[in-house]
């Protein structure tokens, strides 16, 4: 651990990261990807003389979408990185020098695709009208550039879910070119499609000016697309996550139910159903035509499709658990080999980490505890708040907790192992002890009060 | 194919071909950063000069000039990414330790530039239609744009400093001689290099077909490209120990480019002149050279000391390397969806492989883990306590495994010990003494019907529920002579054999009880 450890209190990495990630993949895929495309297509049509009211609607869509797009998600693109770089910088370190040249390529799409943007916003209203095949064409371009970035992002995201022969062999093509690999393309760009044609579907039905057969035609165009994007996301899921180790998907109702819900077995699968049955309804309602279902269907079905996002994003991250490069490191950015030695030497940690925080007047043992903590455990778990420890750990007894240390990758497997000496673990024991009790003193108190 | 210990080690670049694309792409991304800062404060200051105007003069041209913020903007956060990856490749020590020492301010870039873009879009969109809307968009969205180079530039004069490295982890932002001034002015050179090529790029873009606008944007041209020179100096008296002749030369170099801009910019002279096109550039690329090969010289020692302390730990961890990818291999193929993988793996630690309470981590535990084996209990509250754990014992909860996977569980450890089956019913009736004894004593704690008193249930670990849970009579004995360790049980070794032979057949009269009257 060569690296200052940060550790976000209360609301706790994974979900600052997430909630980055969320809106990153929402506006990248959906706007940039599919709402884009969608855009292109009715400038395109109109260009091929099937009515102006395509390329109005483009029009008036386009301001908006580059805006969003150029503001939101390109920051929360940066951010991505910047997040990383605090949070996991050993992990997001590794991964870069493991695959430098996918990154450096993708940031040339990614300039291409924004250049590419930019040109056919401000180009707009000078070619519409002279030049619409000119205006197309770089539509076009761009379009084909968001593919290709999308393309070459999905080789570095889907590596950390199949191990497959790299942890043995270590070479790039096995890691890149990953059995996800293909599905998750198809995935990624059908998904975005959905959520980008979803958005102009619902616009159309609330916003579009027009006649009540020119927004008929609009919404069945929606309609047909977004069909056929549900179709291939969903077959893409399916494969993509045949594709992922048993191992890593079992654990999949816990990652998004929570505990408590998890406890229904059909619960989730019953709300997936109902999400993808609102999905193809506003599917079909936009094939028909109808204005008012497509009203009526299109709130709860962008809803739903952000709750799928969420929902992918979620498992995706989760499930890997204890790992954040399969065979390589653990989520808590300490190599499988290096937890390895340690342990057969009963070698401490402490030592082998180049920053301590010791602001905050701490005990020398407290201080030592949280740092162990915050090495150990703070990527997935805050002290307190989000996750926290305390809340977990609330009701054992030290002596429990103490075992439990030992084992956590046994009692859950998508918990990392505890790395330290034995020393250290009982100092760790003792400060969890500590927090939880605090924790069920203030609940008692609390249910007292009430 | 390199077995990597350490992927830090794994240079995808050569060190020269590294440094050479860093200052293209660094260049590229400062470039933009400059002409979208500059508009933006320029663009703003327009509108505010404007506004206290009367009667206020017509927006058209500041809005076109505001407009262009938005592409500068996107092309310059596009090409941030290029040097952001080559920086954590070239110089991954230096940039991670300070981004992790600069951690919440480093974060803080990412609402603070949506913040930033967002409104002052919003300033874009209403400069001509609602004074007071762009107003507050304009204010608000240049103050959050302009705290973004104060952390960048903050950063970099903490990496450029590693012997300060220590003391900004202890007490964090502070004001000392030591990177201060430097950071304050560094910020303010920035500033300066902002509002001149913002000022410089819309001479020759937006001031194209609006020539009366010319003479304004030179001013603050040459106004900016003085205050540079200024502050530079200054700048200059901050770093005096690590410049090196190169770096002299290369500043040197801009310095001259900057007074001939300067020269040409001189008040009687009022167009574009196309020979800044030649020198701003020339003053860009000669300073941002001076500035990679100081940031080079400050970072190459810590980086080559990183790098030789990561190849020293290769060397201690290679025999241990074959060792994690095997239990790595047999982790991957143990699949935790059926109940023996479950039982072998959460419970087997402290309950054992047979149950009976003897597993490897048991001999940790102050409260012995349950014998599983002598356990004669209804599968529902077997669920509810492997669902919720016992509050004061080391057993923890399991509802992290959903409720699949749980049941398995149950069903696995029925068919391994037997946990699920009937109680058998009193084999003779109980003596008045030893019924005293139950409701004198034992009901204090576990009521007279052994669902466990009030004051029992408030006992961490409460007493077992009788009616849902019982024991061996062998077990039931052996507890109530010598007691349960660690819990309020105590022994009752004093009670004459009998009446201790009683109580366990109370104890286990209650499930018997029980399970006739459901049937």
């Amino acid at each position: 651990m060569n690296f200052p450890i940060l550790h976000i209190p209360v609301v706790g990495d994974g979900m600052t990261i997430a909630l980055n990630a969320v809106l990153h993949v929402y506006i990248s895929h959906g706007l940039a990807i599919g709402l884009m495309t969608m855009l292109v297509i009715f400038q395109t049509l109109t260009w091929k003389g099937k009515g102006a009211f395509w390329a109005d609607i483009a029009r008036r869509l386009l301001g908006p979408l580059v805006v969003i797009t150029t503001s939101v998600g390109a920051v929360t693109g940066v951010g991505i990185w910047i997040l990383t770089g605090s949070l996991a910088p050993e992990g997001i370190g590794a991964l870069i020098h493991l695959f430098f040249w996918p990154w450096f390529i993708e940031w040339f799409a990614f300039t291409a695709e924004v250049i590419l943007l930019l040109c056919y916003y401000y180009q707009w209203d000078r070619l519409i009208t002279r030049k619409p095949g000119t205006l197309a064409a770089i539509g076009w371009g761009y379009v084909g550039a968001s593919f290709i970035s999308a393309v070459l992002i999905t080789g570095i995201l889907g590596f950390m879910l199949t191990p497959q022969g790299w942890p043995w062999a270590r070479s790039f093509t096995e890691a890149y070119f990953n059995p996800t690999f293909v599905p998750q393309c198809f995935l990624r760009v059908s998904g975005g499609m959905a959520l980008g044609i979803l958005l102009l579907m619902s616009w159309i039905a609330w916003r579009f000016k027009g006649t009540a057969e020119e927004r008929g035609r609009a919404l069945r165009v929606c309609g047909t697309a977004l069909l056929l994007s549900l179709v291939v996301t969903a077959a893409a899921t399916y494969v993509y996550f045949m594709r992922v180790p048993q191992t890593y998907l079992t654990h999949w109702k816990f990652s998004v139910a929570t505990s408590y819900l998890s406890q229904m077995p059909d619960f989730l699968p019953a709300v997936n159903a109902v999400a993808a049955l609102v999905l193809l309804l506003t599917a079909l309602a936009a094939m028909a035509r109808s204005r008012l279902a497509c009203r009526l269907l299109c709130f709860p079905a962008l809803i739903m499709s952000l709750c799928f996002v969420m929902e992918f994003e979620r498992v995706r991250e989760f499930i890997r658990g204890p790992y954040l490069m399969p065979g390589y490191m653990h989520a808590s950015q300490i190599t499988l080999v290096e937890s390895e030695a340690l342990a057969a030497q009963n070698a401490p940690l402490l030592p082998r980490l180049r920053w301590v925080n010791t602001s905050g007047n701490l005990s020398p043992a407290t201080q030592a505890a949280r740092t162990l903590f915050a090495a150990n455990c703070g990527v997935c778990h805050a002290e307190s708040g989000i996750n926290g420890i305390d809340q977990r750990l609330a009701g054992r007894s030290a002596d429990g907790i103490n075992a439990m240390l030992g084992i956590t990758q046994r009692l859950a497997p998508y918990m990392t192992p505890f790395v330290g000496s034995e020393q250290e673990r009982a100092m760790l024991t003792e400060y969890l002890f500590q927090l939880s009790s605090n924790y069920s003193r203030r609940a008692q108190q609390a249910a007292r009060e009430k | 194919m390199q077995q990597w210990t350490d992927l830090f080690l794994n240079k995808p670049l050569p060190e020269g071909w590294m440094q050479g694309l860093l200052f293209i792409t660094f260049g590229l991304h400062l470039l933009f950063v400059l002409l979208m800062l500059g508009t933006a404060i320029l663009s703003l200051l327009f509108f505010l000069r404007d506004l206290l105007r009367q009667p206020s003069p017509d927006q058209h041209w500041n809005e076109h000039v505001a407009h262009s913020h938005m592409g500068l903007k996107s092309l310059a956060v596009v090409l941030g990414v290029g040097p952001l990856l080559l920086m954590q490749i070239s110089h991954p020590h230096a940039f991670f330790t300070v981004t992790g020492l600069f951690s919440y301010a480093w974060l803080a870039i990412i609402p603070l530039l949506i913040t930033a873009f967002l409104l002052f879009d919003g300033f874009a969109h209403k400069i001509g239609t609602s004074a007071w809307l762009a107003l507050i968009c304009g204010l608000v969205g240049v103050a959050a744009l302009m705290t973004v180079p104060a952390i960048f530039t903050g950063a970099l004069t903490l990496m450029e400093r590693p012997a300060e490295w220590a003391d900004f982890a202890a007490s964090g932002f502070r004001f000392d001689a030591q990177w201060m001034p430097h950071w304050v002015l560094r910020y303010l050179h920035v500033m300066g290099a902002a509002v001149a090529f913002g000022a410089a790029f819309h001479l020759f873009f937006s001031a194209r077909n609006e020539k009366q606008k010319a003479p304004l944007l030179r001013k603050w041209l040459l106004g900016a490209l003085m205050a540079q020179a200024v502050i530079g100096l200054a700048l200059l008296a901050t770093i005096l120990p690590q410049l090196s002749v190169p770096v002299l030369s290369f500043i040197s170099l801009g310095a001259l480019a900057l007074g001939a801009a300067v020269w040409i910019l001189r008040p009687e002279s009022s167009t574009a002149d196309y020979r800044l096109l030649a020198l701003l550039p020339l003053i860009f690329v000669s300073m941002l050279l001076a500035r990679q090969l100081m940031q080079n010289e400050a970072l190459a020692p810590g980086q080559a000391e990183a790098t030789a302390q990561r190849e020293q730990r290769v060397r201690e961890l290679a025999p241990f390397s074959q060792k994690a990818l095997d239990a790595f291999a047999v982790k991957l193929r143990t699949v935790y969806d059926n109940g023996d993988t479950i039982y072998d793996g959460a419970c087997e630690p402290c309950h054992g492989l047979t149950g009976r309470g003897d597993g490897p981590e048991a001999s940790r535990l102050r409260i012995p883990a349950t014998d599983l084996t002598t356990m004669r209990t209804d599968r529902d509250y077997v669920y509810e306590m492997v669902r919720d754990g016992t509050p004061g014992t080391g057993m923890p909860y399991f509802r992290m495994f959903d409720r699949e996977k749980l049941e398995s569980l149950l069903d696995a450890m029925g068919k391994r010990f037997g946990m699920y089956a009937a109680t058998p019913p009193p084999p003779r009736d109980i003596s008045p003494v030893s019924l005293e004894v139950w409701i004198g004593t034992c009901a204090k704690c576990h009521a007279a019907n052994g669902s466990g008193s009030p004051s029992g249930r408030a006992m961490q670990p409460p007493p077992p529920d009788f009616r849902r849970s019982s024991l061996t009579h062998e077990q039931a004995l052996k507890i109530i002579t010598e007691g349960y360790p660690g819990t309020g049980m105590p022994g009752y070794r004093n009670q004459p054999q009998t009446v201790r032979e009683d109580l366990a057949i109370i104890c286990n009269s209650f499930r018997a009880a029980h399970n006739k009257s459901e049937k």
